[in-house]
């Protein structure tokens, strides 16, 4: 359903993305592991074009464009068909909790607004924050902005939804809540792109594992396939650590 | 020879305070143009193309390092002689008071394009991504996500300004327009500069009421911005408050109203 293809990207010299190439079908979940600065993050922007890819496709439904030279009319078709999740929740800072989730329904997709409040105040309930509709972002914890960051993004229906390491600014105790309202989505049959440092969230829940390291996709597969049984040496080093292999000598 | 007697300082404030009109008149006009083209300048310095920033900086570091009065002067004067004998427009008969206006649209362009330059700024970059990232427009996104935050960061300083220019516009009384300070100035000649302490203490009571009433306008502003709901919740109670206080008079209704 979503394809991506030879896709490169460089900040200045720095050459970020090296041609990758990424399948996504209907229903999956895919978790992108890979060290920090080998271009996750940047992959995940490049498809929801906060960043200008230099060269690569981008084939999302019946959209096939050049994620370069793509129209505006294209990108904004795109950006309504995916929603994101922000490391750093990026809630709208000026919008109580409830208006963040309706921003995106009664703006860009011209529901109803109350159809819109409806929409949202169930796809809050299902995060848990029931009692926050009218908190604003700096009345919540780090836990529940990011709940609401993926309400916000699930509330618009969206075909696929990019988390952009979703828990790594929470500390241990709020990084569960998040997992478990991410698992219930995966359970419930939305696509879903996932970012991630959290190796047992992934080896549990993705339904495929994309590894990358310095711009390129390493290597791929089921999680049994990257986690148990790859043989590829960057992979192995950068994940002896969950596997409990470390050594400690230096 | 008669003069006059300006020795009662509420006398004074009683003589000069028809003359604030004309204050008010040149510091809203100057900062309703001084705001448009400001805007204008801050779009210049936040474009992608060089020549345009560049040229947006310029201007605005001239106008920083002018004395007000300078360029006073050379509007007034230098202006309708330009007019005069280039354009063949005669702009004599222009009244002072645009002079002014002019003078001081021209200086806040360069000082607010500053103030809303730091203030988009300001507001980080991500709420941006996350407006874009929902299918709003980048258009949807700075009127509903990005202006109302730079404008609420905008606040304090916007406050400065409006103080400054009330307190700058002073200087149009030295080409000779009769606002509050030029009164102050006439009476002071008038009366042989015998009462120039009472007349302008009375100046100064006129003036600092003036710029405390502004400073708490835009501090309730500013708790009616902020992004927190209690702040706003006691903004709104505090600005009720007030109106009940002091402005009582303009918000009553005639008694029998509610029976219609």
């Amino acid at each position: 359903m979503l394809t991506l293809t030879n896709v490169h990207k460089a900040f200045g010299s720095n050459k970020v993305l090296k041609g990758v190439n990424l399948t996504v079908e209907k229903g999956d979940v895919v978790a992108i592991l890979g060290p920090s600065g080998s271009g996750k993050t940047t992959l995940l922007r490049c498809i929801n074009f906060l960043e200008r890819a230099d060269k690569g496709r981008l084939k999302l439904g019946e959209i096939d464009i050049s994620l370069k030279h793509a129209h505006s009319k294209d990108v904004l078709a795109v950006r309504r068909k995916t929603a994101f999740v922000f490391q750093n929740y990026s809630l709208f800072r000026n919008k109580t909790v409830l208006q963040n989730v309706t921003e995106g329904l009664i703006i860009a997709r011209k529901i109803p607004k109350d159809e819109a409040i409806k929409i949202a105040k169930e796809q809050l309930d299902r995060v848990g924050l029931s009692d926050k509709y009218d908190a604003y972002p700096n009345q919540l914890s780090g836990g529940q902005q990011q709940r609401v960051g993926i309400a916000r993004a699930v509330a618009v229906k969206p075909d696929v939804i990019l988390f952009d390491e979703p828990t790594s600014a929470l500390d241990p105790e709020l990084v569960g809540e998040v997992l478990c309202v991410i698992k219930a989505l995966a359970k419930s049959g939305i696509t879903m792109v996932i970012v991630t440092h959290e190796m047992s969230f992934a080896r549990d829940v993705a339904s495929k594992v994309v590894f990358m390291d310095e711009g390129v996709a390493l290597a791929s597969g089921t999680p049994k396939e990257i986690f148990v049984d790859c043989q590829e040496p960057r992979v192995k080093q950068f994940l002896a650590r969950f596997n409990n292999e470390i050594d400690y000598n230096i | 020879m008669q003069y006059k007697n300006y020795s009662s300082i509420l006398d004074n404030i009683k003589e000069l305070l028809p003359y604030l009109s004309l204050t008010f008149q040149y510091v809203l006009l100057a900062l309703l143009f001084g705001f448009i083209f400001a805007l204008l300048l801050a779009v210049m310095k936040l474009c992608k193309y060089k020549v345009l920033r560049a040229i947006a900086q310029i201007y605005t570091t001239i106008m920083r390092c002018l004395p007000s009065v300078v360029l006073l002067f050379v509007v007034y004067f230098f202006l309708p002689k330009f007019s005069r004998e280039v354009l063949l427009i005669d702009i004599d008969d222009v009244p002072k008071i645009l002079f002014v206006v002019l003078t001081f649209a021209l200086f806040l362009g360069g000082f607010l394009s500053e103030v809303m330059r730091s203030a988009y700024q300001a507001v980080s970059k991500d709420q941006m991504d996350a407006a874009l990232s929902i299918g709003l427009t980048p258009l949807q996104a700075f009127i509903r996500i990005i202006l109302p935050q730079a404008f609420y960061y905008a606040i304090p300083n916007l406050a400065n300004t409006v103080i400054y220019l009330l307190k700058e516009g002073a200087l149009a009384y030295t080409i000779g327009l009769i606002d509050v300070m030029g009164r102050a100035y006439q009476m002071n000649t008038l009366s042989y500069s015998v009462y120039p302490i009472p007349i302008f203490v009375a100046l100064a009571l006129i003036y600092w009421p003036l710029a405390i009433v502004i400073e708490q306008l835009f501090k309730i502003l500013e708790r009616l911005m902020n992004p927190i709901k209690e702040d706003k919740k006691t903004a709104g109670q505090k600005l009720k408050g007030f109106k009940a206080k002091y402005l009582g008079f303009l918000v009553q209704t005639p008694k029998g109203g509610a029976e219609k």
